[in-house]
Parts: structure tokens; C-alpha cells; sequence
């Protein structure tokens, strides 16, 4: 059953590339203008305010009009914890920027005219556009309304009220004896995070048309099911009366993972009877974009003279913006990215989503652990100072290994945090040769300081269900109809094909990939959390399994053979031993046709579930991890003290990848993902108007990697962990950005000899550093520990909360 | 206005006004995609097509002034050895992610090639400056660039020895 070794090829180039290359490709941008209607969304112009007045009549009488809805057309709440949304602002506007009216027009221009033309009467409201504001004793609130909303998942010992969407705890062992011991010192440590944009190229874009009482759906998306189950949801419709098929995706990183905008273009259609297409400028989609969340995280641990953490807690406050989306859902993952990595004695990490009237937040690869992880490794380099370790040391010391508790007591398998460090530390003594071919680039560094730092991180891959068909055809092709979409990260391109093709003993080349298609094929999470190889492979695996056994029960009548001796190999179906025997599979395949009918195959995976220790979470939607991915990541910076501008002058990485499939697909995502990673932690950074809004609405304003500020990544794949993937494989596409910004934090903290706090580490922000101008912290980081899980900001309304969630409060 | 413009050695009627950039009369009414609307502000690349052999931010165009000249998008590209040639060595080094960027590096680089031909790292990403790409994290396009550069000199040498 395991063909992996003879029969995967591990080169297989994209199939996607050349017309990607020649400007062939069509992107749903690109098919925007093949006569649709233009959307436009008219945005509300306040953070927080009352709809006195909305009148769109004068707007539908402006040249081009075809459709406008509002709120009266879409009254239904939806959202992935809690269902705290509604595509309109509703009576209420909870941020700047949440739409108000969806217009369709001939053009967009005549679209962006009638927008002009609605009459709206907004009376301002006091707003709350930090989580500080937002937690402060008697702060307005975002949604004063938050009682009635219903909880889409429920978690047993969720607490929720009023700016507080959502509190998660993990609690094991007796943390407070832990810090109460004698023997150890207690090191405490505040860190603050900024949001960070996807930028994506492509915008997040939908073609939506409404034939036969059916909507369809041409999305740019990660999740074609999210789309269609949202829309649905959000219109009130029955989900099976909306399809949802994705072509190619040009970039997404998160920002298409949730359902956006979609249903607006959605809902013009079914209000006009025409196909109607929704682009967002550059600008519009940066005023709305699904951030990855800013972040204020306090952590403390109680570690003993020979380097023994046996007590840590932990409190991360996730900004939301207006409404719940993902943080809700990722308040969850503090447990398995803060929480994770070392060993713990004991251990309690209070975990909390907090409106604010900005633009509701969603994800961004590696979501919550990105900034925890720099939290994480920031402390550990703290620890290390406070009780005189070396830093390595430490690590080694106290990363997870075979046997050991997670913080939610689930067991960790294997040991490979351990040996990944001892593989990096290897690395870096190669590569610890003066700079090759820089030395120009040396004399440039003189008089900067230097630092180098090592971390580790714990991510993993979120599992959850997939289904896939796979067709063997009358010339012995196969195709592959899954819901995965091809968002640059190459699993439809390669990964996919590769394992399909191994399983049947084809070419490649020889298997057909159907674009995603809800309509083709069963339920699957989308792409993300480096799931797609894993799940829909899994999937992939069992289909094609129960296409061996008709293959080979088949053959076997026909062959007078066995089927226990039959192999598939090569395109043929063969008596194993016999190369060449038997016949090939287009002939059987087309033999099928007559005696059996055609032969495909439905395979299905969902997480089999690992064990967590009873009693240690609560408000949790993941209490364990089934495929806990690890990294290393080394890097070396120079920092100019006149300036305060960092240059990284080299970056290793050792990436737990379970099994390399496609190393040059991985490697391409490595590169790409630290890249990404340097951007959030040196210079993308998001700054708020003081009504709430992102200043940064372009490429100009908000500073993404050019290539020049980049160097190639060392990077070495670390096979042979455990895994459940198939052939043992991981994902490798979302880790990659996981440890950049604390391994950038480290090694520049390491360079000035001081603590850093904050990110990105922009010239200004490093230059404030050094001359010991440290940038405030968000207010919010008075923190009174020990850490009050189930602290509720607005008092009047905790006594509910507990009612209004049937869980058990368990703090 | 209605104009005319020289595409790709054909000539396209277009109705716009005359200020609208180039790239949407191309993307919406001559049905040519392959120059993306990514920023609209000139800092990506996505939108570069050649006007009069040089590269040019389409979003930047007003369409007035791109008629009467000689227009290379992407598509055309394909037609040119040396846009070919970059083609096929981006994708044997398996540099391409989601695509989106990679219309405007080809042009940049087929530009480079034909114009200053490097092996130099440090050069190549300078030429690439205005090429804004989210995926790749930029080394894979560097070296095919350079390994190209090589590739056509030791080429050149191989013409001239012959
Ligand atoms: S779209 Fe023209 S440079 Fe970005
Ligand atoms: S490959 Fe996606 S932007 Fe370059």
C-alpha cells in the first residue's frame, strides 16, 4: 500500500506554469469584464453609528443601474463562532468601511455614481477602536445586542460578554504552587502586535449569476463550501440552491479562507436576473481586509536554577475588529502555538477575542501563532538572561519530545524538536564562513551590531473533512474532482497529481485535475492550515484504493490471476514479479465499460482526533493537535545604530516536513513563506485613523518585500516525524512564516543588548530601542497575575454569560 | 474617444475616454488579461507591457498616448526568443507560484536580458525593483535570471566560435 519510495516522482514540474507565464491564465479578475454587471459596495463613512435614514430610490434612477439591495434584502446573521454578522450594516454601523448598499451597474463608474446618489443619515456613536478602549469598564459596545446573537459553535466553558467575543482557557497542574515555589525565578514579559495585510495580487473577487432558481458562484476563494454555506446563509437560502467553482487563485494567504464578499455580488444577481461581477480596488480591498489580528500577549513562567520551566501562564488578547469571525475560532490556538514548543510543569493561558469598531479581522497563514511564537521566543531569550543559560542550551533542554505533555495534556509522539536543533546547529557551523560574496556588503556593516538567534515553533496541520472522486477513464487516464483550489501553493499542481498518479501506477501527467466544484463533489474545509497535501491526499489515497481493488478484482476475472498478485504499474495492471504481463489500463478500463460499468472511486478523510487530559480547556474547538508540524529557524542581522535599520545577512531554516513529496514545491514555499514573514517583521505595518480606519491603502503606503530585501533562505527538510498524512507527508506550505518575526525579534534584541516588545521593527522602531525611548504598550498590558481566566469586562452582564452557554464553566 | 491602438503586430479599436489607462482598455475590451490590474498606482509590475520596445506600467498610460505606438504585451511576448526563452527558464526552475506577478517579471527580464544581460545578483534584483511578487520570495526568479544571462552568453559564444 506504501508506494511512495519507487514510484512518487519528487520532481514533477507544475502543469500550470507556462500559461501562467505567458499571461494565458484566467483568474477571475480576468474574467470580470466578459459581460457581467460591475458591483460596487457604498462603505459606511463612520466607526460607530445609529442608520437614522436610508434611501436608495434616486439611486436606482441613475443611467446603468440594473440592482441595488440593502439590509432589507440580506436581514439573516451568520459567522463562523458566533453569528454576530449580517452583509449590511443593520441599524447600526460597527466599523469604517462596513458596507451599506451593493449597486450593480453597466459600468462601474455608473455603479460608483449611484452610489453617490443614495441618501444616508448616520448619527455618530461613541466607538471603541483599540482592544484597551474596548475593555474598559463601561466602554461603549460593539454590539450591545451580543446577548441575542447565537452561538454557531458551541465549546463547553466558553465565556462571552459584552467587547468580549470570546474567552478560551487551558489550564494543567497547580500553576499557582508552581509560582509560589521557593526555588524559582519569575521572569514577565508584555509584547504587542500590529495587524499585518495579505496583498495578495489578486484581489478577493466573484462572478455571480442566478439561472434556474440556482446561484453560481465563480469565486476567487480558498473555500469554495465556506462560500457556498455562507452565502446561503447570508441570504437565506437553502445551500443546495448555490454552486461555488474556483479557477486558478492568484494569491491568498488567508485573505480568501473566509467568505467576504461574495454574497453581495450574489445578491445583486438574484435581484437583477444578470451575472454580476465584484472587484474591489486595491484600496477598497486593503480598507476591508481580513487582517491577520494585532495581538497583546502577557507571559510569565516560573523556571528553576537548572532551567525547568514547571510554571507558565499566559494572557492573549486577539483584536477581532467588528465582528467574531476567525478569532473566535483562534482563540483556540494559543494552546497549541504559545502553549506548545517546550516542556511545562503546569501551565494556564487565557485566551480572548475583543471587539473594536474596526474592520473585522480573519486569517493569515499561520494564523495567532506567528505573533505568539515571537512572544514565546522573545520570553524564552528573557528566561535564559534571567537565569544565565545559554540560549541553545535551554532549548534543547526543554523542547517537546517523545512522550511529553502538550499544554492540553495531549502526548506528543516522536522526538523532533531535539534532533531539528541539532540539525540547525550543524547548519550553521557550515555556513558560518565570513559572508560569501559579501564583503563589500561587510565594510558596509561596519561599526553595525550584530546579532544571531535560534527558535522553535510548533504549528500543525488542521486536518478536518475532505472528500474526492477519482474517475479511471477508458484510456487509462484518472481524473481528480475534489474542492481544492490551486492558490499558488502547487498541491493541485503537483502534489495531488503526484499521489494519485503513484497510487494507480500512472504517469503524472496522466491525471486529470478538475477545477474545485461544489457541485462535483462532497464537502471539504478549504485551503488552509497547510491541510490541502494531507486531507484531500488522504482522501485522494482512499479513492484511489477502492479503484485498485475493482482494478484488480476485474483483472483477475479476466487474467485468470489472483488479484492478490496483481500489481498496477506503468499504466498496466500486471502479475507482480511479471513486468509486462497482463494488460494495460486503458483496456481494462474500457473492458469495465461493458461488464462492470465505468470504475471510479470515493474516498473521504476527517481528523481521527487525538487525545487531550479531561478537564484542561474550556471555550475550546481544538483540545489536541493530530499533526503537530515543528520548525527551527536561525538567522543573522546587522543593525545599523545610526539608523536603526536591521539587514538580515542570513536565514536558516530546518522544517519538519513528515515526508518531502515535491521538495522543490516546498522549498518554493519556504523561501516565499520566511519572505512574507520579514515583511511582518520589519516593515508592513498598519496604522489606524483616528475614526478607525487602516491608513495604508496601496502598495505605496504599506511596504511589502521588494527583492531586493531579500536573501536565499538555507533550508534543510527534516523527514521521518510522525504523521498521518498520507505516505507520512505534512503540510509545509503555512509553517514557513511561523518563527520569522521572533527570530528576527531575537537575534535584533541579541544585536542592541535590550528587550523588543513590538513589532514589525521598523528603522524608527529599532532607532527608539536603542536610544532606550521603549514605545508605550498598549494600556491594556497591566496585567494582575495570576492571570483571571473568566474575567468579563462588563460585570452587570458574567452572570449571563454562563447561563447563556449551556457548558460548563469549568474556571 | 475612439482610437486605435498596435498590439502584439494587430490593430485593436478601443472606445474610451481618453485618460483611461491602458491596461484596462487592454483587460476590458481587447480581451488581452495577461497585464494585471494589481495596484493601479505603478508600484507592482503586474500591469508592464512594452510601448516602443521598453517596459511601461500600463496603470500609468493614459490610452491617448499609447496610440500610434508599437504595444508587446505578454501574449506577444511569447513570440519574442528571448521572452521565450525567460518563459521556459522560469518555469524549469519551477520559480512560478500563484502567477499573478509573473507576466510583469518576464517582461522586466526579457527587457534585462536583451538590454544587460547579468549574472550579478545584486543587478538583477535592482532590475526588479518595480516587480512586486507575495509567493516566491524573489531568489528563484534572481537566479533563473542570471542563469539565463549565462546561458545566452555562453550561446553567443558558441555563434562566434562557429
Ligand atoms: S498595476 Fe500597474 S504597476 Fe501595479
Ligand atoms: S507568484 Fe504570486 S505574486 Fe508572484
Amino acid at each position: 500500500m506504501n508506494l511512495r519510495p519507487s514510484l512518487a516522482s519528487t520532481a514533477f514540474a507544475r502543469r500550470d506554469a507556462s500559461d501562467k507565464l505567458r499571461g494565458r491564465t484566467c483568474f477571475t479578475v480576468d474574467q470580470a469584464y466578459q459581460g457581467h454587471l460591475q458591483a460596487y459596495l457604498l462603505r459606511a463613512d463612520v466607526a460607530s453609528g445609529e442608520i437614522l435614514r436610508l434611501n436608495v430610490s434616486a439611486a436606482r434612477q441613475m443611467p446603468g443601474v440594473r440592482a441595488i439591495v440593502t439590509a432589507a434584502d440580506a436581514p439573516y446573521q451568520f459567522g463562523i463562532g458566533v453569528a454576530d454578522q449580517r452583509l449590511f450594516a443593520t441599524g447600526r454601523v460597527r466599523y469604517k468601511g462596513e458596507p451599506l448598499v451593493a449597486i450593480a451597474a453597466d459600468t462601474l463608474e455608473q455603479a460608483k455614481a449611484a452610489a453617490g446618489a443614495v441618501e444616508i443619515d448616520i448619527r455618530p456613536l461613541p466607538a471603541v477602536i483599540d482592544m484597551a478602549a474596548a475593555l474598559t469598564e463601561g466602554a461603549p459596545l460593539v454590539h450591545p445586542d451580543w446577548d441575542g446573537h447565537e452561538v454557531v459553535l458551541e465549546a463547553r466553558g466558553a465565556r462571552r460578554g459584552g467587547n468580549l467575543a470570546w474567552e478560551s482557557l487551558v489550564r494543567r497542574g497547580d500553576v499557582d504552587a508552581a509560582f509560589a515555589r521557593p526555588d524559582v525565578t519569575i521572569v514577565e514579559s508584555s509584547f504587542a502586535v500590529g495587524r499585518q495585510i495579505h496583498m495578495q495580487l489578486e484581489p478577493r473577487s466573484a462572478i455571480a449569476s442566478y439561472i434556474d432558481g440556482r446561484l453560481h458562484l465563480v469565486a476567487s476563494t480558498q473555500a469554495p463550501w465556506t462560500v457556498k454555506n455562507v452565502t446561503a446563509r447570508a441570504l437565506g437560502l437553502p445551500a443546495s440552491r448555490v454552486r461555488v467553482t474556483a479557477p486558478a487563485v492568484g494569491g491568498g494567504f488567508g485573505a480568501k479562507y473566509g467568505c467576504t464578499i461574495e454574497p453581495y455580488a450574489a445578491a445583486l444577481a438574484m435581484a437583477c436576473g444578470k451575472s454580476v461581477a465584484i472587484v474591489p480596488s486595491r484600496a477598497e480591498e486593503m480598507l476591508s481586509c481580513p487582517c491577520r489580528e494585532n495581538a497583546d500577549i502577557q507571559i510569565r513562567s516560573a523556571v528553576t536554577a537548572d532551567g525547568h520551566i514547571v510554571g507558565r501562564e499566559a494572557v492573549v488578547l486577539m483584536d477581532c475588529g467588528a465582528y467574531g469571525g476567525e478569532q473566535i475560532y483562534l482563540t483556540t490556538m494559543t494552546a497549541h502555538t504559545l502553549g506548545s514548543a517546550y516542556r511545562l510543569g503546569s501551565v494556564r493561558l487565557v485566551s480572548r477575542a475583543v471587539y473594536t469598531n474596526t474592520a473585522p479581522n480573519g486569517a493569515f497563514r499561520a494564523c495567532n501563532g506567528v505573533y505568539n511564537i515571537f512572544a514565546l521566543e522573545s520570553h524564552t531569550d528573557e528566561i535564559c538572561q534571567a537565569i544565565g543559560m545559554d540560549s541553545f542550551e535551554f532549548r534543547r533542554r526543554n523542547v517537546l519530545g517523545d512522550g511529553d505533555l502538550g499544554s492540553t495534556g495531549q502526548v506528543f509522539q516522536g522526538d523532533v524538536l531535539g534532533p531539528m536543533l541539532d540539525k540547525m546547529a550543524l547548519l550553521r557551523a557550515k555556513d558560518d564562513s565570513p559572508l560569501s560574496g559579501k564583503s563589500s556588503a561587510d565594510a558596509r556593516h561596519e561599526g553595525w551590531l550584530r546579532g544571531r538567534a535560534t527558535t522553535v515553533g510548533t504549528w500543525f496541520v488542521f486536518v478536518g473533512p475532505s472528500a474526492a472522486t477519482v474517475n479511471l477513464n477508458p484510456d487509462g487516464s484518472a481524473t481528480l474532482v475534489t474542492a481544492g483550489v490551486e492558490i499558488g501553493q502547487g498541491t493541485m499542481m503537483q502534489s495531488l497529481p503526484q499521489i494519485v498518479a503513484a497510487e494507480l501506477g500512472i504517469a503524472p501527467a496522466e491525471v486529470v485535475v478538475h477545477q474545485a466544484d461544489t457541485d462535483a463533489v462532497g464537502f471539504d474545509v478549504g485551503v488552509g492550515g497547510g491541510r490541502t497535501t494531507v486531507s484531500l491526499g488522504a482522501a485522494a489515497v482512499a479513492a484511489c484504493a477502492e479503484i485498485r481493488q475493482k482494478v484488480t478484482d476485474l483483472a483477475s476475472r479476466l487474467m485468470q490471476v489472483p488479484s492478490s498478485k496483481l500489481i498496477l504499474t506503468q499504466g498496466r495492471v500486471e502479475r507482480q514479479g511479471h513486468p509486462g504481463s497482463g494488460m494495460t489500463l486503458a483496456s481494462l478500463a474500457q473492458e469495465a465499460l461493458q461488464i462492470t460499468g465505468p470504475i471510479s472511486g470515493n474516498g473521504s478523510f476527517t481528523r481521527p482526533g487525538v487525545a487531550a487530559l479531561e478537564g484542561c480547556t474550556s471555550g475550546h474547538f481544538l483540545e489536541a493537535v493530530d499533526i503537530p508540524v515543528f520548525a527551527v529557524h536561525d538567522c543573522e542581522v546587522a543593525v545599523d545604530p545610526a539608523t536603526g535599520h536591521v539587514e538580515v545577512l542570513r536565514y536558516h531554516v530546518v522544517q519538519d516536513v513528515g515526508y518531502a513529496l515535491n521538495p522543490s514545491a516546498i522549498e518554493g514555499q519556504i523561501q516565499g513563506g520566511v519572505v512574507q514573514g520579514l515583511g511582518y517583521a520589519l516593515h508592513e505595518e498598519v496604522t489606524f485613523t483616528s475614526d478607525g480606519a487602516i491608513c495604508q491603502n496601496g502598495f505605496g503606503s504599506y511596504r511589502v518585500p521588494l527583492a531586493q530585501d531579500v536573501i536565499p533562505v538555507v533550508i534543510e527538510l527534516h523527514e521521518g516525524a510522525p504523521s498521518i498524512g498520507p505516505w507520512g507527508t505534512k503540510g509545509a506550505g503555512e509553517v514557513p512564516i511561523l518563527n520569522v518575526g521572533a527570530t528576527i525579534a531575537c537575534a535584533v534584541s541579541q544585536a542592541a543588548g535590550l528587550r523588543v516588545q513590538q513589532l514589525p521593527l521598523t528603522p524608527p522602531h529599532v532607532l527608539a530601542i536603542l536610544q532606550g525611548r521603549k514605545l508605550p504598550l498598549p494600556p491594556d498590558h497591566v496585567q494582575a497575575w495570576p492571570a483571571r481566566p473568566g474575567f468579563i469586562p462588563h460585570t452587570t452582564k458574567s452572570a449571563k454569560v454562563a447561563d447563556n452557554l449551556k457548558g460548563k464553566d469549568r474556571s | 474617444m475612439r482610437g486605435k491602438l498596435h498590439i502584439n503586430g494587430e490593430w485593436h479599436s478601443f472606445h474610451a475616454d481618453p485618460a483611461t489607462p491602458l491596461h484596462r482598455v487592454l483587460r476590458e475590451q481587447i480581451g488581452l488579461t495577461g497585464a494585471k490590474d494589481v495596484c493601479g498606482e505603478g508600484f507592482c509590475g503586474a500591469c508592464l507591457v512594452e510601448v516602443e520596445g521598453e517596459p511601461v506600467a500600463a496603470c500609468l498610460l493614459p490610452v491617448a498616448l499609447a496610440e500610434c505606438t508599437q504595444i508587446v504585451t505578454i501574449e506577444g511576448l511569447y513570440h519574442d526568443p528571448v521572452g521565450r526563452r525567460v518563459m521556459a527558464a522560469l518555469e524549469a526552475e519551477d520559480a512560478v507560484q500563484c502567477g499573478m506577478c509573473f507576466p510583469g517579471m518576464v517582461m522586466t527580464l526579457t527587457h534585462l536580458l536583451k538590454t544587460d544581460p547579468t549574472t550579478d545578483r545584486e543587478k538583477v534584483k535592482h532590475a526588479l525593483v518595480g516587480n512586486i511578487c507575495r509567493c516566491t520570495g524573489y531568489e528563484r526568479i534572481v537566479s533563473t535570471a542570471c542563469r539565463a544571462a549565462k546561458a545566452m552568453a555562453e550561446a553567443d559564444v558558441r555563434e562566434e566560435t562557429a
